[in-house]
């Protein structure tokens, strides 16, 4: 079978402006968007794009792949055109385009640092946690920094879509010392999270489905 | 021209677990290839063995890691490695792991191959993702400066000390020169030599390969762990948890294969066992399809999947369009873990002063022969932590002069990569080298090895150093030029590709996971020594033999 990839492409070197080229590779049913990309780039050895894993945990390569935002090794080519065809490649949406899809995350990391993202452990914590608490933290914990969700879901207030849910995962921990004080900065209403909530685990390629925190 | 105090090349556990360990105010700076976060230690899923629990106790857990290595792990390194651990777990717990828990609240342990005790703790089984990110926070933290996608090219000695590195920011595609004190590498395995691997593109061995350049002593490296249980096509990771959780093994018939060559252990055995286990199925007509295993977890019900597998059944899902509670999953051995490395004292330092080695890039052995499930995170936080530390202590030594001499050749050496307009010889590519060398690898240095096939590889892998002799990319400052990391990875690749085939051809015995059909069984008086490897002035590998230190346990027959 064969497909006809369209790339957004773009050289800061060469080029003023982004370009649609068009790619046509052979393509068998069991095959994700990544093995495709990797077959275009044999074509041509200046492609790029940013890729590891290939399993969906690393978080590298997010893109808009047909209109959607995700990561293109955890998209089969079959989801997405059916029986081939053609398929549009582009860079994530919202992030500045620094050559072909890779897009610069110098922004995305530094406004993850903002929220403070780590555990400061209070004095008080045991060691102990139950099972449920931590099944609880388990979730959003998943999240791979992938930058689909800011990418998805854009938001207004100082916290993007991604340290919000790292905001979540720290707000619920037993052995945060800020705990719930951390959904202020947000500047979420209760009806604005729930509503990010449902977003989320729509587009999130790990399916995060965010745990009820207490909002003050 | 830059300069830090301490330099960590590498983001993965070892590398951010080095960097935390400094205290705040020290110039500690991280440069890694790729971000941290997408370092490949964040695919591990089952979980950091430690002997956390009252009725098990370190003493258990060495002897598990001494047998599982076939007698070749240094048991001093061992010891380091299993008594270390329950306190870098408690410290990881403070820092923050979501740690799945015990109905009491403790951090959660299970069972992986070869352990006499369920000793793995873990994270559902997202267990490396889950330390990954911890630690990324608490460098955020801690203000370590991070440099990302900068790619190590080359090691700046002067005077035989480590003076500094040389180093290509793919961003701006530039070249800088890093000086500093001290720097460890922490640059993961080189899995990607072959062509099935559990291991992510990046995992291409740079730093081993750099060391080796640069002249430090490599050891082991014909020690290649192939993991049994992979996904049938794409060679993703199915946890060995699956099979800690219950999972079985089954072959065309139906049947629990694994009574034949495991009675005990079962489908538990070390991955060894398990994975010749497999191919003697499937060679012996037993496999389905054109040569596969099922894994099959259909017994242990939606709801026990769903809990504790939860990126087993996805990844299963996805990759194999298999529901794992209805269908058994395909699955078969491949390259997982490069036990070989760069060899390191239990102070993580390397034969070049200045310059220190941990986690997968490193051999310091605690894996001997053969790695068990569980031991490798362990070792890259329990080693990363000792870097760490150690540098501390180094950092008060003088600054080493600014590098020269070294840094001309190192700068013509980078000049011969490139020609003017596309590769020299229009029809032969990086892409077709990388091929031919992935399936030497797997097809002749595999699972079973014999002689003759292993001095095959090292002809053909010789054919295609001078192929690759002869590619060359197009010269400029371009930003995000895949092509030149593509050229400079196979390169590296190649190195450790001859050396494993090289050292494999050389032991003519069976140990772990190097097992020789022509020499099938382990011969301790003519083989119980480590193989150490170093750069000829030729630039050929010359191999010696190193002595194994041994504390508590004589070697035994290793039944399972
Ligand atoms: C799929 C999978 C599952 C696993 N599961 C388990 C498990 O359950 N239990 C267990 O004990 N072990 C497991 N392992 C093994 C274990 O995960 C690895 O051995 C370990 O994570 C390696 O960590 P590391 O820090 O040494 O290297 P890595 O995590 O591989 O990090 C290497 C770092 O080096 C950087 N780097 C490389 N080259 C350069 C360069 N030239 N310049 C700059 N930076 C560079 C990269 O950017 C990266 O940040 C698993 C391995 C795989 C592949
Ligand atoms: S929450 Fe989901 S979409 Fe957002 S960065 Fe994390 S993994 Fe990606
Ligand atoms: S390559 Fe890692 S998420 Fe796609």
């Amino acid at each position: 079978m064969q497909l006809r990839l369209i790339i957004e492409r773009f050289d800061p070197q060469t080029n003023d402006a982004a370009y649609r080229q068009t790619f046509t590779v052979d393509w068998e049913r069991h095959e994700t968007v990544l093995d495709v990309l990797l077959k275009a780039r044999r074509q041509d050895p200046a492609l790029a794009f940013r890729r590891s894993c290939r399993s969906g945990i690393c978080g590298s390569c997010a893109m808009q792949i047909g209109n959607i935002s995700r990561l293109a090794c955890q998209t089969l080519v079959r989801d997405v055109t059916g029986d081939g065809g053609e398929l549009e490649i582009k860079p994530l949406p919202g992030f500045r385009q620094l050559k072909d899809l890779v897009v610069d995350l110098e922004p995305f990391f530094a406004a993850l640092k903002r929220v403070l993202p780590w555990v400061i452990t209070g004095p008080h914590h045991d060691g102990l946690i139950s099972p449920e608490v931590s099944a609880r933290i388990e979730t959003p914990a998943t999240c791979i920094l992938c930058g689909v969700c800011d990418a998805a879901i854009p938001q207004n207030g100082p916290v993007t879509s991604a340290a919000l849910v790292k905001n979540v995962r720290l707000a619920v921990d037993p052995r945060d010392a800020l705990g719930s004080e951390r959904m202020k900065s947000a500047g979420l209403t209760g009806e604005g999270l729930q509503t990010f909530r449902e977003l989320l685990a729509n587009i999130c390629p790990k399916g995060i489905k965010l745990p009820p925190v207490v909002q003050e | 021209m830059i300069f830090h105090d301490i330099v960590i090349v590498g983001g993965g556990l070892t590398g951010l677990m080095a960097a935390v360990e400094a205290p705040p105010g020290t110039d500690v700076a991280l440069i890694s290839k790729i971000y941290p976060t997408r370092s490949h230690s964040g695919a591990a899923q089952g979980g950091f063995n430690a002997a956390m629990a009252e009725d098990d106790s370190v003493e258990n857990h060495v002897f598990d890691t001494v047998k599982g290595s076939d007698y070749l792990g240094d048991q001093d390194a061992i010891e380091t490695l299993c008594s270390e651990g329950p306190e870098v777990i408690r410290k990881l717990e403070q820092m923050g792991v979501p740690w799945s828990r015990t109905p009491e609240g403790r951090p959660a342990q299970r069972s992986l191959g070869g352990a006499s005790f369920p000793r793995a703790c873990y994270s559902a089984d997202i267990s490396g993702h889950a330390v990954l990110h911890t630690l990324y926070e608490r460098a955020l933290a801690a203000g370590v400066r991070i440099y990302p996608e900068w790619h190590l090219v080359e090691l700046l000695l002067e005077e035989g000390r480590l003076a500094g590195l040389l180093v290509y920011d793919l961003a701006t595609g530039r070249l800088e020169v890093v000086r500093c004190r001290v720097a460890l590498l922490a640059t993961g395995g080189y899995g990607r030599i072959f062509r099935k691997t559990t291991n992510g593109h990046a995992n291409t061995g740079d730093g081993t390969a750099i060391a080796y350049r640069a002249g430090a002593v490599l050891s082991d490296m014909e020690f290649v762990q192939f993991h049994p249980t992979t996904l049938y096509g794409t060679n993703i990771l199915i946890s060995e948890a699956a099979r800690g959780d219950g999972g079985y093994l089954r072959n065309a018939a139906g049947e629990r294969f694994m009574a034949r060559y495991a009675p005990q252990k079962m489908e538990l055995a070390p991955r060894d066992v398990v994975s010749r286990s497999i191919f003697q199925e499937i060679k012996d007509g037993r496999g389905l399809g054109e040569g596969y295993i099922n894994l099959d977890l259909t017994h242990l019900g939606a709801d026990k999947i769903h809990r504790l597998l939860p990126q087993v059944n996805e990844l299963a899902h996805l990759y194999a369009a298999v529901d794992s509670s209805q269908t058994p999953i395909p699955i078969e051995p491949a390259q997982h873990y490069s036990m070989g490395g760069i060899r390191v004292n239990r102070d993580c330092e390397t034969s070049i002063p200045g310059l220190l080695a941990a986690g997968e890039t490193a051999n310091v052995s605690v894996h001997g022969a053969n790695r068990l499930g569980g031991n490798s995170l362990l070792e890259t936080v329990v080693f990363g932590r000792r870097a760490g530390r150690r540098m501390l202590e180094m950092v008060k030594r003088p600054m080493p002069p600014r590098p020269r001499v070294s840094l001309e050749r190192a700068l013509s050496n980078w000049q011969a990569n490139f020609g003017v307009g596309a590769p020299r010889q229009s029809d032969d590519s990086v892409f077709a080298i990388r091929e031919d060398m992935g399936r030497i690898m797997t097809d002749k240095v595999g699972v079973f090895r014999t002689g003759v096939e292993l001095k095959q590889a090292m002809e053909e892998l010789a054919v295609l150093r001078s192929r690759y002799a002869a590619l060359r990319v197009p010269a400029g400052e371009h930003s995000f030029n895949q092509q030149l990391i593509d050229h400079m990875e196979l390169g590296f690749m190649l190195e450790l590709s001859e050396m494993t085939a090289g050292a494999a051809w050389r032991r003519t015995e069976s140990r772990g996971a190097h097992f020789r059909i022509d020499y099938p069984r382990r011969n301790d008086p003519d083989w119980l020594h480590h193989t150490l490897i170093r750069r000829g002035d030729d630039g050929r590998p010359i191999y010696e033999a190193g002595t194994v230190a041994f504390t508590r346990f004589q070697p035994q027959e290793r039944g399972y």
